[in-house]
């Protein structure tokens, strides 16, 4: 696994990660409504409590105005003020004021900086759009300023009339400081409550995967045990539930144990195979052997009665003779066979084209058209064991076809493999004998060792090579065989 | 027969008892803290005890409806300030009772004061300043800060720029230390009293006139009531001084006590309402009732 490659996580760990990430978003997101909504509500409550304290103000004002008690003006201002909590982050009053139609001050909470009866003179530019929005209503209206911050406010503001005659103005302006503190210990609880839910959903997030991926996983290493080959070590996976999960467990536990049972099979198989294939070479050698020492033995009983039977000794040497070679060539083919190891020698593929020549002097006295095709790289060099299977392949060809018959040898690269394709128009191969061609021992030739085409598949087999035959009776018969390349040089 | 006498003497003397029993009612406005509820109790107690009557204390916002009270009988004596008292009535509804002493004499001043930051250091300072007055009825609170006006030779009118009520020496005391007002005048009696009691206020005001003494807003009984009643009350209030209960609440009114003065204590006052034209100036200032 590697932690920057997301895609080789482990799925336990990518669906505790959804899972984490989905309940946060869920969370968060409805957390952030909540948050948004309380806030809007306490804005909205704090809005209406400062027109309520603004029209609270009113109802007396005209009145005292017309009276000219600017003390009891500022006196009702005062009160309502003191009223509210002063401690710390009061959603209190900052300011308050009663001005008159033309904007001079009738009262002033902060009399010091607002004295009464000059025009009321905003100190900014926020302050001078406040003041004329104010000014210029004639309905009870809520104003406010920097509604997300700690300075904001909201601020309530009542014109006043007497007999429909619009008298000025009243604004009362409440700080949002313990709205805002308010607000942020709600949010800080719900953000609170929010992570101890990821948390949790997280936790049970990576149980329930673990629990749904512990038989997956598994399930994956039964698999990749099957693709090394072991599957005896295979414990089943335990199945507790009866889902989907569930059904692949028990099938691929079937399946688990199928496959051992065959493995085990196979082995015998192989066992056994290795067994016959034994017993045959073991047979074919007693054969083999057997018989020409039968026909020995009775030449040299034959001299031993006629010792001085110069005739006969000049008819069954020979005879003698001829049988021994043809057991110390069994015994050496046998050899050659048997003791075919990797070979690391290599040739150059013109050590092949040289097989041309021999085969023809081989051919003796028969008119044989052999046709030579090399298609390959002059420097391509091939495992030595390729001239061998040639020269056999080429050898065979030439002795089963009839005068004025046809051989044709080719030679190209496929890839890492070099093909040799040997071609002959003899009589072809009865479709009956074709798979026991490779086996040892078995031969159509009076005189055959049976052993020619057993060495050709050990050495091909030994290369890690492929060889195929094409046969029809009476068309004649291709031997198809690819082996790898060298693609170094071999020193 | 005997038993409807019986009858009749049980039911009559419960209507005399009530005529007897009519309390007699004391007009007062804010001379001393109109808040001090329960020393106006207590003293109404020790007033019912000497007197044997029932006491009832009037309290009004102004000069103005203490003086109605009195004019139209709603009430028996009244405390109220020199400059009513001086005021010519057609006919006269009051006369003179009893003047308390304050420090060793009848007098008092009035305290023209500014917040204690302030730049002003004249009454001429405060000239299209905001000023904040007692009561349009008081002496210390507006009639003697008009002679100071009056005095300069400016139009009362247009001196300052604002003006204001606030019917309450003490009010005026804070109207100037929260600086809703640059100025105002106040009764020395009150300041000092709040200056005791209250020196977070008074700390935020600075005196920066002091008036010559004026006879100590007087306590008046109207003409009409019994005169053994006045005699009465007369003596319950100068003989406040003889005993502790009474010594105890002058001093919460931090009074040496009452005395009897001649008329001619307030001439000070009526001089000043004499040379000092207020009415035409009042009409623009306050919207009366």
């Amino acid at each position: 696994m590697q932690l920057t490659q997301p895609k080789t996580w482990p799925l336990a760990i990518k669906l505790s990660l959804t899972i984490t990430t989905v309940v946060a978003a869920v969370g968060f997101m409805i957390g952030g409504v909540m948050i948004v909504q309380d806030w809007k509500r306490f804005h909205d409550v704090l809005g209406e409590k400062a027109l309520l304290l603004s029209e609270s103000i009113a109802t007396t004002t005209p009145k005292a105005m017309l009276r000219k008690d600017y003390w009891q003006l500022y006196q009702s201002l005062k009160n309502m003020a003191s009223r509210r909590p002063k401690s710390k982050g009061n959603h209190g009053v900052i300011t308050a004021m009663v001005l008159d139609a033309e904007g001079r001050i009738q009262a002033h909470l902060h009399p010091a900086d607002n004295p009464m009866g000059l025009p009321f003179s905003p100190s900014n530019r926020l302050e001078q759009e406040l003041y004329e929005q104010a000014m210029s209503t004639r309905a009870p209206i809520v104003i406010s300023s920097d509604s997300f911050s700690k300075t904001g406010f909201q601020e309530g503001v009542v014109p006043l009339f007497s007999d429909q005659k619009y008298l000025g103005v009243v604004r009362v302006r409440l700080s949002i400081a313990q709205l805002y503190e308010k607000a942020t210990s709600t949010a800080i609880l719900i953000l609170a409550l929010i992570f101890c839910f990821v948390i949790i959903g997280s936790a049970l997030g990576t149980i329930v995967s673990r629990r749904m991926v512990k038989p997956l996983t598994a399930v994956t290493q039964g698999l990749e045990a099957v693709g090394r080959g072991e599957m005896t070590d295979f414990s089943p996976i335990p199945v507790k539930e009866r889902d989907e999960i569930g059904r692949l467990s028990v099938t691929f536990n079937q399946i688990m144990a199928e496959l051992a049972e065959k493995k085990m099979l196979e082995e015998e198989i192989a066992m056994n195979e290795k067994l016959v294939a034994l017993g045959r070479i073991t047979a074919g050698v007693a054969h083999e052997v057997n018989n020409p020492l039968a026909g020995l033995l009775n030449c040299i009983d034959t001299l031993r009665k006629h010792p001085n039977d110069k005739d006969l000794i000049d008819r069954y040497l020979p005879v003698i003779d001829q049988g021994l070679h043809r057991i110390k060539e069994i015994v050496h083919n046998l050899l050659v066979g048997l003791k075919i190891e990797g070979g690391e020698e290599s040739i150059s593929i013109q050590r092949i084209d040289k097989l041309h020549d021999l085969i023809t002097a081989e051919s003796g006295d028969k008119d044989i058209d052999i046709i030579w095709v090399n298609n390959t790289d002059q420097n391509l060099h091939i495992p030595s064991k390729t001239e061998q299977i040639v020269c056999n392949l080429l050898k065979n060809a030439v002795e089963i076809v009839a005068d004025g018959g046809t051989v044709i040898c080719s030679l190209h690269q496929s890839g890492p493999f070099l093909i040799i394709e040997v071609s002959d128009n003899g009589p072809g191969i009865p479709s009956n004998i074709r798979n026991k061609l490779f086996d040892p021992f078995f031969t159509t030739k009076p005189d055959g060792t049976g052993l020619g085409l057993w060495i050709i598949y050990r050495l091909v087999q030994s290369m890690e090579g492929v060889i195929e035959i094409k046969s029809e009776e009476g068309q004649g018969t291709t031997f198809h065989v690819a082996i790898p390349v060298i693609t170094k040089k071999a020193a | 027969m005997r038993l409807i006498y019986l009858c009749l003497l049980l039911w009559l003397p419960p209507t005399y008892a009530a005529k007897a029993e009519q309390p007699i009612r004391f007009g007062l406005t804010a001379v001393v803290l109109t808040e001090n509820l329960r020393f106006l109790d207590q003293w109404s107690q020790y007033l019912e005890q000497k007197m044997g009557r029932q006491i009832e204390f009037v309290l009004r916002k102004s000069y103005r409806e203490v003086m109605d009270l009195v004019t139209a009988g709603g009430i028996e004596f009244a405390w109220i300030c020199g400059y009513p008292y001086v005021q010519k009535r057609t006919p006269e509804s009051l006369e003179l009772l009893t003047v308390p002493v304050y420090r060793g004499a009848p007098r008092y001043h009035s305290y023209i004061i500014v917040h204690h930051t302030s730049p002003y250091n004249s009454f001429t300072d405060l000239q299209d300043k905001i000023f904040a007055f007692s009561d349009p009825d008081s002496n210390s609170g507006f009639l003697y800060p008009l002679s100071l006006i009056a005095e300069q030779d400016e139009d009362a009118e247009t001196f300052f720029r604002h003006t204001f009520f606030t019917f309450n020496h003490a009010e005026t005391v804070q109207a100037v230390s929260e600086q809703v007002a640059d100025g105002g005048a106040v009764d020395s009696y009150i300041w000092e009293y709040l200056a005791i009691f209250r020196p977070d206020i008074t700390e935020q005001t600075r005196i920066i006139k002091k008036s010559p003494g004026f006879g100590f807003p007087p306590i008046v009984s109207r003409l009409g009531v019994d005169h053994t009643t006045v005699k009465l009350m007369k003596q319950t209030l100068e003989n406040m001084d003889q005993d502790p209960s009474g010594k105890r609440l002058l001093a919460r009114l931090k009074l040496d006590g009452f005395a009897h003065y001649s008329d001619s204590l307030f001439n000070g006052i009526r001089a000043l309402a004499n040379t000092t034209k207020r009415n035409n100036l009042l009409s623009n200032m306050i919207a009366t009732d």
